[in-house]
């Protein structure tokens, strides 16, 4: 069955047709909101959140958009709310609970999990605006005019704001040792002088 | 960094994979093509895109989703009871699809009202005599520059169709004649006598102005 038929039959208030569209898009929703909040359990429960928002509004959605395109915008909207609510930006994230596959041997192992903690640390330095938009490309492989649709703007805009996030997120990781360094002892001070 | 290196460097995140303008990626190839510094921008660039696709993502098990699954059911289950149905679209109400109509409608009529007094919603203005409203548009001058004389006694007071025949001021009510085009069609003479029968006439309230004049045409 396809989107539109079953989102015709939730919007008649048919349970099982909206479980049918939470099975097909929860994993693309759990992994933007991990992405965006960098927490796994926070990011279950505002996956859970924006199901629960779609279900609840889905009468008022009239098919203009996909109904993909539409579940993103309010999940992102849910984490932003997070972010806003929590008053800082991520806590620290523990790259080592999930398992790498496909790694050689342990020293090209280690590298990689050193390459990934200094991309986590970057991301979580990021705009919550710009990582959204990071992970709405490169993950989701949304097209600029699809990432407008769903963070607003223009598609001119959505390019700008991509290779933007890139630009920041190369410089941050290549600070990210002396970053650290200096954050240790002076978390404000630095935070704020580094940040400017 | 000179110039144009800053400007090229803008677009190049988004160079490979094609999404810029024809114009613009061949400004960037061509510009790759010479300089070594934006060809290690790009590198690097493309390193953190491998870096970021590389990237475990957060796969949870099996187990994991049974359980988000029966939680959010719970959920959704428990939203249904509590869902109130979402009041009718204004549009479908009777009041609203009357009430519109209805306010145009008495709005036009107000100002239809307002800006035309003979409208017949309204109390009829009393009715001028069609006497008064002839003796208004005569012209005042004639009256104030010449004052009323004495009446004459000896003239006798004749209303004398130009056929000859007798009429009385009760008669001739049906005045169409203008006092102005009576007036107007005299000699000077004629002028004169005349308003002197009309003075005399209108101070012993035997004749109006009108009658005369219709009288006299």
């Amino acid at each position: 069955m396809t989107d539109p038929q079953l989102v015709a039959r939730a919007q008649e208030g048919d349970l099982p047709a909206f479980e049918e569209l939470v099975k097909k898009y929860q994993r693309e929703i759990y992994g933007l909101a991990y992405r965006l909040v960098l927490d796994a359990e926070e990011a279950k429960d505002l996956t859970q959140q924006a199901f629960m928002q779609a279900f609840v509004h889905i009468r008022g959605f009239r098919q203009q958009a996909q109904f993909r395109t539409w579940l993103f915008r309010i999940a992102i909207n849910q984490c932003y709310n997070y972010l806003k609510n929590r008053k800082k930006f991520g806590d620290p994230v523990d790259c080592d609970e999930y398992v790498l596959v496909g790694e050689d041997s342990p020293e090209e192992e280690l590298v990689a999990q050193e390459d990934h903690r200094r991309l986590y640390a970057a991301l979580e330095r990021l705009p919550a605006k710009q990582r959204a938009v990071i992970t709405l490309k490169l993950e989701q492989g949304l097209s600029y005019e699809e990432i407008s649709k769903v963070l607003g703007g223009t598609a001119g805009a959505a390019r700008v704001n991509y290779c933007q996030a890139l630009k920041t997120l190369k410089k941050y990781m290549q600070n990210e040792d002396d970053y650290e360094v200096a954050v240790r002892p002076y978390p404000k001070m630095v935070t704020r002088v580094s940040r400017r | 960094m000179k110039w144009r290196c800053a400007l090229i460097q803008r677009w190049l995140p988004a160079y490979p994979d094609g999404d810029l303008s024809p114009f613009w990626r061949g400004m960037v190839r061509s510009h790759l093509e010479k300089c070594p510094a934006c060809r290690e921008e790009l590198a690097g660039l493309e390193a953190v895109v491998m870096n970021l696709k590389a990237a475990p993502r957060p796969e949870p098990d099996q187990a994991f989703w049974d359980n988000f699954n029966r939680e959010l059911h719970l959920k959704l289950a428990r939203s249904v009871q509590s869902v109130p149905e979402p009041p009718p679209s204004r549009f479908y109400k009777i009041p609203y699809l009357l009430g519109a109509p209805a306010l145009a409608g008495l709005l036009l009529w107000v100002a239809f009202g307002y800006l035309n007094p003979e409208r017949p919603g309204m109390p009829p203005q009393p009715q001028m005599s069609q006497e008064q409203k002839a003796l208004e548009k005569t012209p005042a001058a004639p009256r104030l520059a010449a004052p009323a004389p004495a009446p004459e006694k000896s003239e006798a007071v004749m209303m004398v169709s130009q056929n000859g025949h007798e009429m009385h001021g009760e008669d001739d009510l049906d005045l169409d004649g203008d006092l102005d085009s009576t007036l107007a069609g005299m000699t000077e003479t004629e002028r004169e006598t005349f308003l002197k029968k009309v003075r005399q006439h209108e101070k012993d309230g035997s004749c109006t102005r009108e009658s005369l004049a219709v009288c006299w045409a």
